[in-house]
């Protein structure tokens, strides 16, 4: 090519690989794939979107999460230039920038991703029903499935791990039921060798697993939630169409929402449970006008020009703020009780219909093995490192390889998408 | 000697939200009126009074208008466009006689599959309930 | 010339024809005229049933296509890739949906088969009235236009700058470097904001593909993505310099809420009490004291109070950083004078993300005081200033301080406003400018082509600005290579001429700014770069004039005549 650096010549034109199918690694996908390159998505599960998609509305402007991500994903499976690899994730990686060796370990789908069209014929015969992850086991779902109605690519996955096949039962039933010959039972788990001239870490966030605390009674009282079930039960493809009712079927007449939880064991702020309270509020508002909505917080996080008008219009709306720590959370006949402490030292007890908790935000699963892998350091919290972290939140110690979005560090979507463009316009610009 | 009355119901859906909903209705098997027959726009701010006034007078007994969300619009501001134009032409509709009830304008989101089911519904009831549209005229435009 | 439509007929697998009778349907749509060709196919989307669809325009030399099978939005661009391979424009091409919208949702099957019909012969009707738009592709210039000589506007234009790709860098002051270089630490790390910027000017001088006009103000933008036509005056030479470029970045920063207007902080009142930005300037060593901490006397403060969120109830938002850097305040303050007494005064801690929470732990450790107070006044006492505080329950407080340091809002710098109106770029009402899409495209503005980043967009730090330039330049870097032509929408508006009365409703409606008026012709025009096809012009017009290819008024009329039939 003429005119170009001859320094980074080997770079250029160097495929790029890009871990993770959330928001981040789609636009960061997107961007490399427009201008040329080729791109390898490499992605866990056997869905794009990732954790966004999860999310009925989204703040500050309570934008339709799937209406604003659909576009996105149908672009990303159209484009010629970009190889998304489901159910696969990083083996092992040896080399340097501009020539990195990545092994992938791709599991099989036991679908045919040309054959199937998506009808959903096959999950009605399946005899198996487990707790769908997808929607915090608050539905089921089938060994075969896809994790909700409108996830892309629209080609269900065999659950290995639930599915009879795997359990030396020879099921066919939906093989049986697919008339597109989709269903392959021969297909293998694969191992691939790709070779990229960068790597680009979007693997996202997990929440604190809330069943580490007991004072809030998760997963003892019955209408204590993660605001994560909350979002499926918001949802309109989600377990309830987007009715939100306690278990026993009836809507709540109160709901507390107690912030930080796990702040304390991370040991830093997650910078976007402010705000989606502020959105879980604003939502539950909106479909139980009625509602009495009390928010426990300790230090109000909304930074920038455009959450402090939420905020207020939030406060408005009739939600109560108390800056206090909750102690205790109690079954106390029908409702639930709330032992609070204020800044003050005052304690008082609130009872609320259903209590909704906010987790902290973590690092996706198997950070620590891709750290080690890709030999970028973590810091304490299984956060990658950022080299300068006062300078550039995207580059990482090893030359080449840059990390976006929440694997980074807990951020909002617009960050995310930032952070994203800007591992593009590291990887393509001549200087680096 | 009464004929069963078949309402002919035209959707113009907009192709980012609505269109979408439409089809995640149909992925997840939902029952939709026969009677109604989508032309896809790219957005609901395509849509003009004319096309809603030469359904009508065409034969349609109702016209539903359907786009993304405010906020949501894909072009940014259409289908803000649309509500104005839509709430003016209902206006017209009743100064001149007419039936404005036969128009609807709805905002069906991609992921809103249950309440295009909903809204179809509903509207192609009350469309029967309201009978033929005394509009079937044959008039060029 | 005669038309000759193939008609075909999916039956995805069994997902259309164990509901619609396709034989009925095939029935039905044979006798037209110009239907060339009627089949039925099992699964057309298939490579089997791509090779079917492409051998069938070759033999039968259709001239128009129609294929009832899914939603367009799952084959419309398949199918219309199957006609282009085959020698047939693409745009001749028209899908039924009679999967979704018609066999899934419809139980009876009399019915479904009825609607299938319908919908097929409303998209054969359309069809005959479809023109063969061709692809279009613009020349650009991959040159990139920054204004702004902060951070940002340098980290962009070292990124940018390249052989084959000129950056323009347009600074209104004398010298480059913005606030950063006013900096002597920066959060988290205490590094030197100065030395930083040292660094990044003299790479930058190096860099010969970058070329720095300071003193220089931007005069005109003109143009759309790709083809911007720009007037920079330089001051020292008064020279007008015009020059093309693809893309503009604007990285104008920020400048702080004057707290003067708000004379319960004492500002300006009392000599001891500072900006944030004068205090930093106080710790530069080429500053007014050499980079000692001193009060106007000319002695070391004993006592500093730090005064949080000035200005934030007037302004109506927070600025993000300055919690932070009132945390490196108290290191700079600690490091020189350990025995001074340092408190602040705030409202809320904001300290998102995983590090920042860690620093503030840390730095408490050097024995400061934290306040937390709803209403806060500054009041001269003679030897230094009194703090009145009252907390969120209602409890007063009083404390003393030799020196008070503000944390005042952050806002958009003043010349945002000119070069807003200059380049027609929304700005919200706080100042700041308007994303495209303010979480999927935070770095874009609504005008295409145009980048805004840093502070300019909103309060920030100097990482997320410098993440927000290498951002911009990935968008740009994708869009405009240099050697390749821009692709832009086929399916755009176009304005008649004779029709157009030039009454402009379309030019107040495109949310694009794509329509333009031509003074001489008297009559609005489409720039088809910038249109992105959504057809609200169309539906403005009121002679008209305005229609939107592949969605004109004919087209859906006959889908419109043949479903009420």
């Amino acid at each position: 090519m003429s005119g170009e650096n001859e320094m980074n010549d080997k770079e250029q034109g160097n495929p790029v690989l890009v871990i993770g199918a959330g928001v981040a690694g789609i636009e960061a996908s997107l961007l490399l794939a427009n201008s040329g390159r080729k791109v390898y998505l490499v992605e866990k599960t056997s869905y794009t979107g990732g954790n966004v998609i999860k999310f009925e509305e989204v703040y500050p402007n309570m934008d339709c999460a799937t209406c604003m991500i659909s576009p996105k994903q149908q672009e990303l499976l159209a484009n010629e230039n970009i190889e998304l690899l489901t159910l696969s994730q990083i083996a092992a990686v040896s080399g340097s920038s501009g020539n990195f060796s990545v092994g992938i370990k791709k599991k099989a789908r036991y679908v045919d991703l040309e054959n199937c069209i998506g009808c959903g014929a096959c999950y009605d015969p399946c005899p198996v029903e487990v707790d769908n992850e997808f929607e915090e086991g608050l539905s089921k779902r089938k060994a075969i499935y896809i994790p909700c109605a409108g996830a892309l690519p629209n080609v269900p996955v065999i659950d290995t791990e639930n599915c009879l096949r795997f359990k030396e039962q020879d099921c066919q039933a939906c093989q049986e039921t697919c008339v597109f010959e989709a269903i392959d039972f021969t297909q293998q788990d694969e191992e691939l060798q790709l070779k990229v001239g960068a790597i680009v870490v979007a693997t996202g966030f997990k929440s604190f697993d809330l069943r580490q605390t007991t004072q809030y009674g998760y997963g003892k009282l019955s209408d204590v939630y993660s605001a994560m079930e909350v979002e499926r039960l918001l949802a309109s493809n989600g377990p309830t169409q987007g009715q939100i009712t306690l278990r026993n079927g009836e809507p709540p007449a109160s709901v507390a929402i107690i912030h930080c939880v796990g702040r304390e064991e991370k040991g830093y702020c997650s910078s976007v449970c402010c705000m989606a309270s502020l959105k879980l509020s604003h939502f539950l508002k909106k479909k139980l006008p009625e509602v009495k909505i009390t928010q426990f917080y300790s230090d109000l996080c909304i930074p920038g020009k455009a959450y402090q008008e939420f905020y207020e219009e939030v406060k408005e709306s009739g939600v109560d703020f108390i800056r206090a720590t909750v102690s205790e959370v109690s079954q106390a006949g029908k409702e639930l009780a709330l032992k609070y402490a204020t800044e003050d030292g005052q304690e008082k007890t609130l009872t609320a219909d259903m209590v909704i908790l906010n987790p902290a935000v973590e690092p996706g699963v198997n950070s620590t093995k891709l750290a080690g892998m890709l030999n970028i350091p973590q810091s304490e919290d299984g956060f990658f490192s950022e080299k300068e972290p006062d300078l550039t939140s995207i580059a990482t110690a090893q030359d080449g390889i840059f990390i976006a979005g929440c694997a980074q560090g807990p951020k909002d979507i617009a960050e995310t998408v930032a952070e994203a463009e800007a591992t593009a316009g590291r990887i393509l610009s001549l200087s680096r | 000697m009464e004929e069963e009355f078949t309402p002919r119901i035209v959707g113009f859906l907009c192709n980012w939200c609505s269109y979408a909903g439409a089809d995640l209705a149909g992925a997840t098997k939902l029952d939709i009126p026969s009677s109604l027959s989508v032309i896809r726009v790219m957005c609901s701010g395509r849509v003009d009074p004319v096309l809603v006034a030469t359904a009508l007078l065409h034969g349609a007994d109702g016209v539903l208008v359907a786009g993304c969300h405010p906020g949501d619009c894909h072009y940014r501001e259409g289908n803000y466009y649309a509500r104005r134009r839509f709430a003016l032409l209902k206006k017209t509709f009743e100064t001149l006689g007419l039936d404005s009830e036969r128009l609807m304008l709805a905002w069906v989101s991609a992921s809103e599959g249950q309440r295009f089911k909903e809204v179809t519904n509903e509207f192609a009831k009350q469309i029967k309930q309201m009978g033929p549209n005394p509009m079937r005229k044959k008039i060029s435009l | 010339m005669a038309k000759r439509i193939g008609i075909f007929v999916c039956e995805c697998g069994t997902n259309i024809a164990e509901k619609v009778d396709i034989d009925q349907v095939i029935a039905a749509v044979s006798p037209l005229k110009d239907a060339e060709v009627v089949e039925r196919h099992k699964l057309l989307c298939s490579e089997a049933g791509k090779d079917f669809l492409k051998q069938s325009i070759e033999e039968h030399g259709l001239t128009h296509v129609v294929v009832a099978a899914c939603s367009p939005k799952q084959h419309e661009v398949t199918f219309m890739n199957a006609c282009e391979q085959a020698g047939l424009n693409p745009q001749l091409f028209q899908l039924a949906n009679i999967r979704e919208q018609c066999a899934w949702v419809t139980p009876n099957g009399e019915e479904a088969t009825d609607k299938a019909i319908r919908q097929i012969r409303a998209a054969i009707s359309r069809v005959r009235y479809h023109n063969p738009i061709e692809k279009k592709e613009v020349e650009c210039s991959p040159d990139v236009l920054v204004i702004g000589g902060g951070i940002a506007g340098i980290k962009a234009s070292q990124l940018l700058a390249a052989p084959n790709r000129k950056v323009y860098l347009v600074e209104k002051t004398s010298s480059l470097g913005g606030k950063t270089k006013s900096f002597s630490k920066l959060f988290t790390g205490m590094d030197s904001g100065l030395s930083l910027m040292e660094q990044e000017l003299e790479s930058l001088k190096a860099n010969e593909n970058v070329e720095v006009l300071t003193e220089s103000e931007v005069e005109q933008v003109l143009g759309f993505l790709g083809n911007f036509e720009v007037k920079v005056r330089t001051k020292a030479e008064d020279e007008e310099l015009s020059f093309n470029v693809g893309a503009v970045i604007l990285a104008t920063g920020f400048e702080l809420f004057d707290p003067k207007e708000l004379p319960q902080y004492g500002y300006g009142k009392s000599d001891d009490v500072y900006t944030s930005l004068e205090f930093e300037e106080m710790n530069l060593p080429g500053g007014p004291t050499g980079g000692k901490i001193l009060l106007k006397s000319g002695k070391p403060p004993q006592s500093v109070a730090i005064i949080h969120c000035v200005g934030r109830e007037e302004k109506d938002y927070c600025s993000k950083v300055c919690c932070l850097y009132s945390l490196k305040f108290d290191r700079m303050l600690k490091s020189q004078l350990p025995q001074a007494k340092v408190s602040h005064f705030y409202s809320d801690l904001c300290l998102p993300g995983k590090s920042y929470q860690r620093f503030y732990e840390q730095t408490l450790e050097l024995g400061i005081e934290f306040i937390r107070s709803a209403k806060t006044e500054v009041t001269p006492n003679g030897k230094g200033t009194t703090i009145k505080y009252e907390t969120e329950t209602g409890s007063k407080g009083e404390s003393v301080a030799d020196m008070v340091i503000l944390i005042p809002a952050m806002e958009s710098s003043r010349d945002a406003q000119k070069l807003a109106e200059m380049l027609k770029l929304p700005q919200d009402g706080k100042g700041f400018f308007v994303e495209e899409h303010q979480l999927l495209s935070p770095v874009a503005s609504a005008v295409e082509g145009v980048f805004v980043v840093g502070c300019a967009r909103g309060p920030q730090s100097i990482s997320e600005s410098i993440v927000q330039a290498e951002a911009a330049t990935g968008k740009i870097l994708s869009a405009l290579v240099p050697g390749r032509k821009l692709e832009v929408e086929v399916r755009t508006s176009e304005i008649s001429e004779s029709f157009c009365t030039g009454c402009q409703t379309c030019i107040l409606v495109c949310p694009y700014g794509a329509i333009t008026f031509d003074e001489a012709k008297r009559v609005s025009v489409v720039n088809e770069v910038l249109c992105h096809g959504c057809g609200n012009c169309v539906a403005a017009c009121p002679s008209g004039a305005a229609s939107l290819k592949h969605f004109t008024f004919r087209q859906i009329y006959q889908e419109l005549k043949e479903v009420l039939q």
